[in-house]
């Protein structure tokens, strides 16, 4: 639980003062209202924060003993994520932002991010700087860039805030195959709309 | 990609400003070392007879000590003296010949002959090849040592004014000279042969041995103390010496002292020049530092995403790190350039001053040189790696 709401007792959650355990091949979809610290279990799990109270284990492992370089090697090649506010650089263009992920990782070729991004139907945008295209064109840049490495889980925050439904749709398909393909687990969050897909469990925060 | 990205906010400015500040610093303490490496030789001139780092001390002569018949010889206490001070490494005495001397030559169809005194030092001092610097009983020749300046009086004095030929170091080693020595009531000859110049002692110098032996049998039987005494000592430019001889009325016959005190205040002059030059060494190296916080501080966002991307803080900061130590390199490489122009320019006029001048080459001053750098680029390693572990 974030540390600033331990002084409140007024939380009805089915994850802070819970057990929670996520799974690998399964999905999750966590609903929650704005400011029930959403983006903030997010950034717990991925370990850029550390203002919580309660325990995070990978593996039964606590997070808080991970070193900078086990986290390094944690985004390398255990949890992909998907930024609410996506950290894509702006400076460059919408293929160079997967490159440099998938340089790190070389995990996909480069046929399939071209693949997916003509999927996406942002192919045209692939030489295009970042800064120049819209948030939901950025969110299935983002997304791509999520796919480009091994992943026990995959962490997505609001993937879908500014995507038509057909897209979200895509979206949906690409993360069903991964599931079934690789056997990963995926955290979906939302606050309204939501990535439509078959959930193993949903989740209130 | 990643340097596509890293690179965004370099100040090309600061950068120049830290490599033309760098570069000053780095030239000047360089310089510092390879001129006092260069120049110090002027003031260590070596006598090739003598060793290195000895002084030749006399008392004074006072009018009033002549006339009242006062003895300018060193008592045996006060050698003891001399002998217990810390600066001194040993000390020998000189020993006067207790007979009488008088040198012929004779070189071309014509002789010279001239009245002489002889002084031997312990052999230890003098720096001859010990086959020539020796005497045993019976010895055809004896090897002498003169001071350079009577070949100078003869060449250019002497020999000019009478019309007789002028003669080279190397042909008088082959000339032998006629001594003749008388004392006690005998009278000897003996064959006496040059095999050195001496600029910095005024005397003319047989071996020990020698003059023992001809002491015994020529001389009287009264020791005579010595009226001078060589002294090695371990710094000559250590003020303890100048003070001692102060203090006791002593006088020294060269200007070794002074030389030491010219390299003393050489050395004074190229520490400072070269304080100066780690300054602003040091400065400039405080510029590439905030330019770089500077710099990260700009790209914190994008390092903090790179990192959350799963880059590791060792390979974000590499390419940092690429650029300093690259900027300092290249301050290294052109540092030395320069060395090497500014060396050339002053080494024409030092080579006139010093017969033989080769210099230490330019060795030294680029191990300075280089360990400044390996110093900087580390610290900015080290910082720079430092400055991105503290972004998450």
């Amino acid at each position: 639980m974030p540390s600033i709401f331990s002084s409140r007792d007024d939380i009805n959650s089915e994850i802070w003062r819970k057990n929670v355990t996520f799974q690998k091949g399964k999905s999750y979809l966590i609903e929650a209202a704005s400011g029930t610290g959403k983006s903030s279990l997010i950034s717990f799990i991925y370990g850029y924060r550390k203002d919580y109270e309660g325990q995070i284990c990978f593996d039964s492992r606590d997070v808080r003993t991970f070193s900078g370089n086990e986290w390094t090697s944690v985004r390398q090649n255990s949890i992909g994520m998907m930024f609410q506010e996506l950290r894509l650089f702006p400076e460059l263009t919408a293929g160079e932002n997967v490159i440099l992920k998938n340089n790190l990782t070389a995990y996909r070729e480069e046929k399939q991010i071209k693949e997916w991004f003509r999927m996406l139907d942002i192919d045209d945008k692939w030489s295009e700087p970042i800064g120049r295209m819209s948030f939901g064109q950025q969110q299935r840049v983002a997304f791509v860039r999520m796919l480009c490495q091994p992943s026990d889980f995959l962490l997505m925050d609001e993937p879908v805030s500014h995507l038509d439904d057909i897209n979200g749709g895509i979206m949906a398909s690409i993360m069903e195959n991964e599931i079934k393909e690789r056997g990963v687990g995926v955290i979906v969050t939302s606050i309204g709309r939501r990535l439509l897909m078959n959930y193993s469990e949903m989740i209130k925060l | 990609m990643l340097w596509k990205l890293l690179k965004q906010h370099i100040s090309v400015a600061q950068l120049t400003g830290f490599f033309i500040a760098n570069l000053c610093g780095m030239v000047i303490v360089m310089l510092g070392v390879q001129f006092y490496n260069d120049v110090s030789p002027v003031f260590n001139e070596e006598d090739s007879f003598i060793k290195k780092d000895y002084v030749v001390v006399t008392k004074k002569v006072s009018t009033l000590g002549s006339i009242s018949g006062k003895n300018s010889a060193f008592s045996s206490y006060e050698v003891d003296n001399i002998k217990s001070q810390p600066f001194a490494v040993s000390v020998g005495k000189f020993q006067p010949a207790r007979f009488k001397v008088s040198a012929g030559l004779s070189f071309a169809g014509m002789s010279i002959s001239t009245a002489m005194f002889l002084e031997s030092v312990p052999d230890n001092f003098v720096d001859v090849k010990a086959d020539e610097w020796k005497y045993v009983e019976g010895q055809g020749e004896i090897p002498i040592i003169i001071p350079r300046n009577y070949l100078n009086l003869y060449n250019f004095g002497f020999a000019r004014s009478r019309n007789l030929p002028q003669l080279s170091e190397g042909m008088i080693g082959m000339v032998s000279l006629n001594l003749y020595i008388s004392g006690n009531g005998m009278r000897d000859m003996k064959k006496g042969r040059i095999v050195g110049f001496s600029n910095r002692l005024n005397t003319i110098l047989v071996p020990e041995d020698f003059m023992n032996a001809a002491n015994s049998k020529y001389g009287d039987s009264n020791e005579m103390e010595p009226s001078r005494v060589i002294i090695e000592v371990d710094n000559p430019a250590d003020e303890r010496i100048a003070h001692f001889f102060n203090d006791n009325g002593y006088e020294t016959e060269d200007n070794k002292l002074d030389a030491g005190k010219i390299t003393w205040f050489l050395k004074i002059a190229v520490g400072i020049v070269m304080a100066i030059g780690l300054v602003i060494s040091a400065l400039s190296f405080y510029i590439l530092l905030l330019s770089i916080y500077l710099l990260l501080q700009k790209n914190t966002d994008k390092l903090e995403n790179l990192i959350l991307m799963g880059y590791s803080t060792s390979r974000v900061a590499l390419p940092y790190q690429i650029l300093t130590v690259g900027i300092n390199f290249a301050v290294l490489l052109i540092a030395i350039m320069a060395l090497v122009i500014i060396r050339s320019l002053y080494s024409d006029v030092l080579a006139e001053i010093i017969t033989g001048f080769e210099g230490n080459g330019i060795i030294m001053s680029c191990t300075v040189g280089v360990a400044l750098f390996i110093f900087v680029s580390a610290y900015n390693i080290i910082a720079i790696r430092r400055k991105i572990n503290a972004i998450l």
